[in-house]
């Protein structure tokens, strides 16, 4: 084999390997894992630079001592080893171990209220308390914030945009959960698509 | 004298039995670690070599750290404070984090055993040998990869890291992940060549020779004692020749291997005075003639 024709030949391999999951799946090696309900933990800096800076130490995995954490695989593609919380599962409960170690800076030393993982947003399709059914109020009595992230409005459950830490733990406390997984509060990671501006 | 007591100690240890000890408790830490972690909740132990973090101690790889700082563009002070002391270690000591320290090596030396036994045979034989020089492609093009993609591709397929995370994914949710895969890979192919993934690929490895090129410590050779037996030659777990003088190139990792195998006592690990300009590399006459040696790498590093 020639050399131009060896590597005309690789190009298209690696070129075929990195689509293919694109064309198959709809998940491209290097789209990001995090969507809805699927955080990462608090203070992380935005997806745009996130598989970047993590070095894939696993050490906010090995602190977390509620479990929240976990480690995506190789079908992540440029995001394999990364940390992600399934909200649903089980929530970030806000102890912020994880950022105190991270040697990296990936994860920002931030404090408590000022974790922003995403934001809690109430589906009034499917709430209870919106369509009329029943009066729930879980999500109010789980929320760390209550009062301030989770207000009742007629005893109908609002998030408040400027205190939601968007941890998750009203995700998991939803008795409603669709046939895709998804509850009736789902945590929308909207501050992760932040760009980052380059200095 | 720094030769006579390494001499004499050696009859009691020999550097492999040391180097085994070592590689041992080095693993033991990324084991313990995570169980530490998940069973008793003590949280002083944290992470594997790709970032450890010993109570308030922190350490993180260099190539990695290297990576996060190429890509993201910011410098964190943290960071480098952590890749500092992996950074002299390699600076005094050469890449004696791949000997003496790395999991893929305490795997490959246990792996090595058994294939001795199997075999029956002393000396294993290395059936494909490439040119060193890839070990230098294999750095700048996952440099360049990182920099094409936009995320570091060392810290998620590097070996040494696998191990760790397969490690705390087993324990932590009782499940392996799929990139083990590599693991079983570079593993198996030290059956073809020893150490076949270190020699020619690892961009850690290239790193840490790179940066103990000018390394304090080094086997050196004393030729009126050599009876060029080629014992060391046969030794080496790099395919190195130290009767040649290749102790002295970057690509030595300084695990004392020829030491041990030398009968007439002609090699030992000598440190090198900053002030005498006698590298041990300038002491062998023939080394100009030989290949792989480091006249050949300086250009290189400059």
């Amino acid at each position: 084999m020639k050399r131009r024709e060896f590597l005309k030949k690789a190009g298209a391999t690696i070129g075929v390997i990195t689509a293919l999951p694109e064309i198959t799946c709809g998940k491209g090696l290097l789209t990001s894992p995090v969507t809805t309900n699927r955080l990462r933990p608090p203070g992380a800096v935005p997806e745009e630079i996130f598989a970047g800076k993590c070095i894939r130490c696993g050490r906010c995995v090995e602190v977390c001592p509620y479990r929240s954490i976990r480690l995506l695989d190789i079908r992540s593609g440029i995001f394999t080893g990364t940390p992600i919380i399934a909200a649903e599962a089980i929530p970030c409960y806000l102890c912020m171990k994880c950022v105190l170690i991270c040697p990296t800076g990936t994860l920002r030393k931030i404090s408590q209220e000022q974790t922003r993982m995403g934001l809690a947003v109430v589906n009034r399709h499917r709430c209870y308390t919106w369509q009329g059914s029943i009066i729930c109020r879980t999500c109010f009595d789980v929320c760390p914030y209550k009062g301030r992230a989770i207000i009742l409005d007629e005893l109908r459950p609002i998030v408040v945009n400027d205190h939601c830490t968007g941890c998750g733990i009203c995700t998991h406390a939803c008795p409603v959960t669709a046939e895709d997984g998804s509850k009736a509060i789902n945590i929308e990671p909207i501050y992760a698509q932040e760009t980052v501006l380059w200095k | 004298m720094v030769k006579n007591t390494l001499v004499i100690s050696q009859r009691f240890l020999t550097f492999h039995a040391r180097r085994l000890w070592v590689l041992s408790g080095a693993f033991l830490v990324i084991l313990l670690g995570p169980l530490a972690n998940y069973y008793f909740q003590i949280n002083w132990i944290q992470g594997w070599y790709q970032s450890l973090g010993v109570g308030k101690f922190w350490f993180v790889s260099p190539l990695e750290g290297l990576e996060s700082i190429l890509v993201a563009k910011q410098l964190y002070l943290p960071a480098l404070i952590a890749m500092l002391a992996p950074v002299l270690l390699a600076l005094l000591l050469g890449s004696v984090f791949c000997s003496w320290v790395c999991p893929i090596s305490f795997f490959s030396e246990i792996l090595d055993g058994i294939r001795r036994k199997i075999s029956g045979r002393k000396w294993l034989k290395d059936r494909l040998l490439l040119s060193r020089r890839l070990l230098w492609y294999a750095l700048l093009g996952e440099l360049t990869l990182t920099m094409i993609l936009g995320g570091p591709v060392f810290v998620f397929v590097s070996p040494p890291g696998l191990v760790g995370r397969e490690l705390m994914t087993l324990i932590f949710f009782h499940t392996l992940a799929l990139e083990g895969v590599i693991l079983l890979l570079v593993l198996g192919m030290n059956l073809v060549t020893r150490r076949f993934y270190c020699r020619y690929f690892c961009p850690l490895g290239a790193t840490l020779n790179l940066l103990g090129s000018r390394r304090k410590l080094a086997v050196r050779m004393d030729h009126d004692r050599c009876t060029a037996c080629g014992l060391c030659d046969r030794r080496c777990p790099l395919g190195l020749s130290p009767a040649n003088g290749m102790t002295a190139s970057l690509y030595c990792w300084n695990c004392g291997e020829c030491v041990d195998a030398c009968q007439s006592q002609a090699l030992s690990f000598q440190w090198r005075s900053a002030s005498s300009e006698d590298s041990p590399s300038e002491s062998v006459p023939t080394s100009s003639q030989k290949p792989n040696i480091p006249t050949e790498t300086a250009g290189f590093w400059q």
